[in-house]
């Protein structure tokens, strides 16, 4: 018995089916946009729009018209050069000395269970929500000559003259990674908890000692979260302000000190402008080079 | 007076509490505003007054803002943190909600050039009686009240007559060690000090050879503690960790009041002031005028004088001061001769390039 398969004929969808989404191919495409929608248009209003007015105010001239002489006076004046290279520098330094402090932490608090596990969160999540200023003002009271480490170095025997650990780059550093210390320890901490146990046991039962299981499958795998809580360690240091100022010594002047004496003292709004494009343009480009060469994406997608 | 109240940047961080706090209020405003409309069009019993805060602005509203509102009817609203970036952005909008701020007298010559300030009508603002000075009171600005940066010696270390007495001597590390507590913002007094300890003369001092200030401060640059808050200059006095200070005198009286280790040295102190001005387009622009009027009359500076530290605008009103009163304040009898007047108009056009040579300063 032979029977004749007639042959179903393809739908294609019309446009006024792309359009309801009922294309099958688009439609979680166009649903997922849909529901972007909102965000998308918040974004646009209220973020890229006033950036754009800020490139375009770093385009205009103090007397009036379209120039780039505050961009030439940035790359003329030695001392702007060196203040972007100075933030990019700590802004480095307190990113590596977070992943030094954070991944440690990240993996206590990945482990951990029951109210362990609250003390651990809540210690690096109270900090997080005081107030910037109080925290600026606990650690001089901490770091300060006659404050709580030296005197106990001191009570120790350990140092004769009180060590100089704030007021200077020192100081600058200890407050901005204290600050910054959630943004590594969560991503990395989430990174760990999704982790297929699995795969150590593997590693570990193929023979592998503990430090090369830590070192080929465990470490590799957290690498997603240790970018991106470096990147935004990073780029959010480059905007630091008050703990520069107040922690810092004579030496630590930063771009977002620039920023703000332009904005508020002498009023040069076109050149806190440009200053800030720039500080934007060298965020951009760290980002965009993040994504490339670290994926970042897979933070956000499950393991492949 | 910035120099009194809190320092920029904690004003900063706290000006966003305020913005929230602010946010509720508008909501309130929202269900109020019809009420507040119509008493707007009728007659403005209102004049809004931007201040630094704190205790200045207690006394203010004790000796000058209730009683005006008592003879006139017209409300003094206060608000706090006068940051010149939010005059710039209120006009440049349209919608400038201050009638009088107070500000650094560089503004007086800032804010014009942007295009910022009103006009005084010194029809309304009597002149006759208050201090004389082309710097000092201009088309659209009056003085406010003085205040100034002084030497301040830690008394332990440098009893009062074995104290330095100059600039020079205040440069003088072998002589008196120990750490010097300076300003780090560039027209904080700093290169002013750094030129007479070279032997620049007091009357010689601007234009300021910045160059020449910078090579002088060289010498001392290992001994010196920066500070961008006038509540860190304090600190860095009261726990000692300087011997030598140049810093506001309001600050360094209120320290002496609490038991701080220190003493003041009048000789060359630098000598400035607080503005009175208008952003253009104030919402009640003749109270403000009026307001102006009341606060630097003879009568609103004797009134103020016994309240506070702040020096007097018009001379006449010392005179009616109780005995011995006129000692506490800024450029009192003790303090007379003995200050050198800041060039303000100076730092208002040199600032933005002289903040550069310092900035380069610092780092190297």
């Amino acid at each position: 018995m032979t029977t004749t398969v007639q042959a179903v004929p393809k739908w294609t969808p019309t446009a006024l089916d792309r359009l309801w989404g009922r294309d099958p191919d688009l439609r979680p495409a166009l649903r997922r946009g849909l529901l972007g929608t909102p965000g998308l248009l918040f974004i646009l209003v209220f973020f890229l729009y006033p950036l754009f007015l800020l490139v375009e105010l770093s385009f205009q001239a103090k007397a009036g018209g379209w120039s780039s002489e505050h961009y030439l006076r940035i790359f003329n004046t030695t001392v702007y050069a060196q203040i972007i290279w100075k933030t990019a520098w700590i802004s480095a330094t307190v990113t590596l000395l977070n992943f030094l402090v954070a991944y440690p932490f990240a993996v206590a608090l990945a482990r951990s269970k029951g109210w362990v596990r609250i003390v651990l969160l809540i210690s690096i999540l109270m900090p997080f929500w005081t107030n910037l200023l109080v925290r600026a003002y606990g650690w001089i009271v901490v770091l300060h000559p006659r404050g709580l480490i030296n005197t106990m170095l001191g009570g120790l025997g350990l140092i004769g003259e009180p060590v100089a650990i704030v007021h200077n780059t020192t100081g600058v550093l200890i407050g901005m990674t204290q600050i910054m210390l959630p943004y590594m320890v969560l991503p990395i901490a989430a990174q760990i908890e999704k982790m297929d146990g699995r795969l150590l046991q593997a590693a570990r039962s193929l023979g592998a000692s503990p430090l090369r299981t830590f070192a080929h499958v465990f470490f590799p795998l957290t690498l997603p979260g240790v970018f991106a809580g470096a990147l935004m360690v990073f780029v959010l240091s480059l905007g630091f302000f008050v703990i520069p100022a107040l922690l810092g010594g004579r030496r630590d002047i930063l771009i977002a000190q620039l920023i703000h004496f332009n904005l508020t003292k002498v009023l040069n709004w076109e050149l806190a402008a440009a200053l800030s494009t720039i500080l934007l343009v060298i965020t951009l480009g760290i980002f965009l080079a993040a994504q490339r060469w670290f994926r970042l994406n897979s933070l956000w997608s499950e393991v492949k | 007076m910035e120099e009194d109240k809190m320092g920029t940047i904690e004003r900063h961080v706290l000006a966003n509490r305020r913005t929230v706090i602010k946010g509720l209020g508008a909501g309130a405003f929202a269900l109020a505003a019809p009420a507040i409309l119509r008493s707007a069009q009728a007659q403005s019993k209102e004049v809004v007054y931007a201040t630094w805060g704190g205790s200045w602005e207690d006394a203010m509203r004790k000796v000058w803002f209730d009683p005006f509102a008592q003879q006139t009817g017209i409300k003094v609203k206060t608000i706090q943190g006068p940051d010149y970036g939010k005059i710039r952005a209120m006009v440049r909008a349209g919608k400038t909600e201050w009638d009088v701020v107070e500000v650094n007298p560089d503004f007086q010559w800032v804010g014009p050039r942007e295009g910022l300030l009103e006009k005084l009508d010194f029809n309304i603002i009597k002149t006759e009686d208050l201090i004389k000075g082309e710097e000092l009171i201009t088309e659209y600005s009056v003085p406010g009240g003085f205040w100034s940066r002084v030497l301040v010696y830690n008394t332990k270390k440098f009893p009062t007559g074995s104290h330095p007495k100059s600039f020079v001597e205040f440069w003088d590390v072998k002589k008196f060690p120990g750490k010097r507590v300076l300003y780090a913002k560039a027209n904080g007094g700093a290169l002013e000090a750094a030129l007479l300890a070279d032997g620049v003369h007091r009357d010689k001092l601007y234009p300021l050879d910045v160059d020449r200030a910078l090579k002088s401060l060289d010498k001392i640059k290992d001994h010196v503690l920066w500070y961008e808050t006038n509540a860190q200059a304090v600190q860095y006095m009261q726990d000692e960790l300087g011997v030598l200070a140049l810093m506001s005198d309001g600050r360094a009286k209120f320290a002496i009041e609490k038991g701080a280790p220190i003493a003041i040295e009048f000789q060359d102190s630098q000598l400035t002031w607080t503005s009175l001005i208008v952003p253009k387009n104030p919402p009640n622009k003749e109270n403000a005028m009026r307001l102006i009027n009341h606060m630097s009359s003879v009568e609103g500076q004797r009134l103020i004088g016994n309240e506070f530290t702040y020096g007097l605008v018009t001379p006449k009103a010392y005179a009616l001061l109780p005995p011995g009163r006129a000692d506490a304040l800024t450029n009192g009898p003790k303090q007379q001769g003995k200050t050198i007047l800041m060039n303000e108009r100076w730092w208002g056009d040199n600032q933005p390039s002289v903040q550069d040579k310092m900035n380069a300063w610092r780092l190297l």
